[in-house]
């Protein structure tokens, strides 16, 4: 009875934020505001889609930006070498990346340790000098520039961002709370216990990363639909850094707590840009504070208990 | 021959990499991500030693070491020891400290690289093949780092004892072994370790605040290959690197020697996940 209310209050929640959201077009009339806006989504599905595979089963993956990068450059591909319609971009880009996560997981996933974590770390770093090396098709440092917008004007593309995250994050949470999502914490908690009740854990843990990889694949083709442009920053280790402190942020394993801290992140990011040097040592001090006196996370910790005043 | 003379020199300094960052995951089970950090600082302190506090080149390859080894130990009682219960606390703060040195070296030194002079100018012909004394310098300190580090592991009572809590630390805290002051030392000899490697390439590498990533990757890429905490076997993964690394810049490009290390560390998890040397199975 009392759970069933709590899932009430929580959907209660997600559709208020996502009106709150639906209605910021409505009320900051600037395309600036909009397209800051339009790029926290981007970071809310990658943010998201981290959580899913890493967070509920507590394997790390410390190169989700290789799968951004994969997503946005199958975008670039199709769009600036074979002028192919942009809304192509957003089959193929998570298709491609979740080749690349069937790569990675194979050899890795199979294994216990930090293998997962720092295998992604250096693969995502080495696709960022490859995108170096073939700069004959990739166009090196530039990156791939021109790509066609989907839609014309920024507040209908918002719009198809938000759709799409909130797809996106009705999905995974779906999923992270079926019997999927409990054997996936179950891995997180004793895999040799889930091995010996006879789940084929390697399969869940490679299929998640899948669902992982093809979310952030899709949004790295809106990201780059949204830039009309790709670079190899999008590789950056140091993106799935960022993305990694904006899942602390919102509470590791509840799905909506990461997009919230990608959301807080950014709109942090957009007021300091003043003191855009110092923002790397901002996120730096966030995680520490974090680390060390938050382990559970701001967002999904605050709503918890905002619901317990309703439950 | 050239190959064979580069691959030593450049194996030399990936296995002084590798093997600190075997070292400290295998004592303390501190899977360290600023590894590459304190390579990075090494070289910038020599740098920022010569350049403006105008000491004589060697000493301020000392002090840089000295200050590194103190940072490490630094770094390790604050940041990472309150932490240590869980591998993936360590492994972001570790991170959190990589980016905070990036940063600050950006913002101090900005993005240009920087010089750091040779401390052998000579240029020397071995076996016909051309090579500069800094890269032999390079090869040789890398090799006596590492015979000391074995030495000391070896022979000393303080590398007994490291030893020891490697292999059971609470065991070996039963012995009397203080195992929290065992994985400050080895943190601080690890970070030194780094440092050396860092100010002995200073003068033939560009010297740039990023320029820890790629070493930590490679770092990564050796212990996969030789077997995580397995000294022996980093030496061996990183003589494997070092040469294969070389070879395919010679033989094809320089930008493809990059792919060699996640190629290397793919096929070793496919093939034989524990590593050359592991001794325990990875799953």
């Amino acid at each position: 009875m009392r759970s069933q209310r709590i899932l009430t209050i929580d959907w209660l929640g997600a559709l208020l934020a996502f009106l709150l959201l639906a209605a910021i077009p409505l009320v900051f009339r600037s395309t600036y505001m909009l397209g800051v806006m339009t790029v926290a989504l981007c970071y809310g599905m990658w943010a998201a889609s981290w959580d899913f595979m890493s967070g509920l089963t507590g394997r790390e993956n410390f190169g989700h930006s290789l799968f951004i990068g994969a997503g946005a450059y199958t975008a670039g591909f199709l769009n600036v070498n074979f002028g192919a319609d942009p809304w192509w971009s957003l089959l193929a880009a998570p298709l491609v990346a979740v080749l690349f996560s069937l790569l990675m997981g194979f050899p890795t996933l199979r294994l216990r340790g930090p293998y997962f974590a720092l295998a992604m770390l250096s693969a995502s770093a080495v696709m960022q000098n490859l995108t170096i090396i073939f700069s004959a098709y990739t166009g090196g440092q530039d990156g791939l520039n021109g790509l066609f917008p989907m839609l014309d004007s920024v507040p209908a593309y918002y719009y198809l961002t938000l759709g799409f995250l909130a797809a996106s994050a009705v999905l995974l949470r779906l999923l992270a709370n079926s019997s999927w999502g409990v054997i996936l914490r179950a891995i997180r908690g004793d895999e040799a216990t889930c091995q010996a009740a006879g789940i084929n854990v390697t399969f869940y843990k490679i299929a998640s990363l899948m669902i992982s990889a093809a979310v952030a694949g899709l949004g790295g083709a809106l990201y780059a639909h949204y830039q009309l442009q790709v670079g190899p920053d999008l590789f950056a280790v140091i993106l799935s850094i960022n993305i990694i402190i904006m899942v602390y942020v919102g509470g590791i394993g509840s799905i909506y707590g990461p997009i919230g801290g990608a959301i807080l992140l950014n709109a942090l990011t957009e007021s300091l840009r003043g003191l855009s040097e110092y923002r790397l040592w901002v996120y730096t001090v966030v995680l520490m504070i974090i680390l060390f006196f938050l382990p559970q996370g701001l967002i999904a910790p605050l709503w918890r208990r905002v619901r317990s005043l309703f439950a | 021959m050239q190959i064979v003379i580069y691959g030593a020199v450049i194996s030399s300094i990936y296995a002084l990499l590798a093997v600190g960052f075997t070292l400290i995951f295998g004592v303390a089970r501190i899977l360290n991500l600023a590894h590459g950090s304190f390579y990075a600082l090494g070289a910038y302190g020599v740098y920022t030693l010569t350049a403006n506090a105008r000491l004589p080149l060697w000493l301020a390859a000392l002090v840089s070491v000295l200050l590194v080894g103190c940072l490490g130990v630094a770094i390790e009682r604050v940041l990472v020891r309150p932490l240590r219960r869980s591998m993936l606390a360590v492994l972001l703060i570790t991170l959190a400290v990589a980016l905070m040195v990036e940063q600050v070296l950006l913002l101090t030194f900005g993005s240009e690289a920087r010089n750091v002079p040779s401390m052998v100018d000579a240029t020397y012909q071995l076996f016909g093949v051309d090579i500069s004394g800094q890269r032999l310098l390079a090869f040789a300190g890398a090799v006596v780092v590492l015979a000391g580090l074995w030495g000391f592991l070896q022979f000393t009572r303080l590398g007994s004892a490291i030893l020891a809590v490697s292999q059971d630390a609470e065991a070996a805290q039963y012995m009397g072994i203080p195992s929290d002051r065992m994985y400050s030392i080895v943190m601080g000899v690890s970070a030194a370790m780094a440092a050396v490697a860092g100010v002995l390439v200073a003068p033939f590498q560009s010297v740039i605040p990023s320029m820890g990533l790629l070493p930590l990757v490679k770092a990564f890429a050796i212990v996969v290959v030789g077997g995580l905490g397995s000294i022996a076997g980093s030496i061996v993964g990183a003589l494997l690197l070092g040469f294969s690394e070389t070879i395919i810049a010679f033989e094809v490009s320089i930008e493809w020697s990059q792919i060699v290390s996640v190629a290397a560390v793919l096929i070793t998890l496919i093939v034989r996940p524990a590593g050359f040397f592991g001794k325990r199975a990875a799953f």
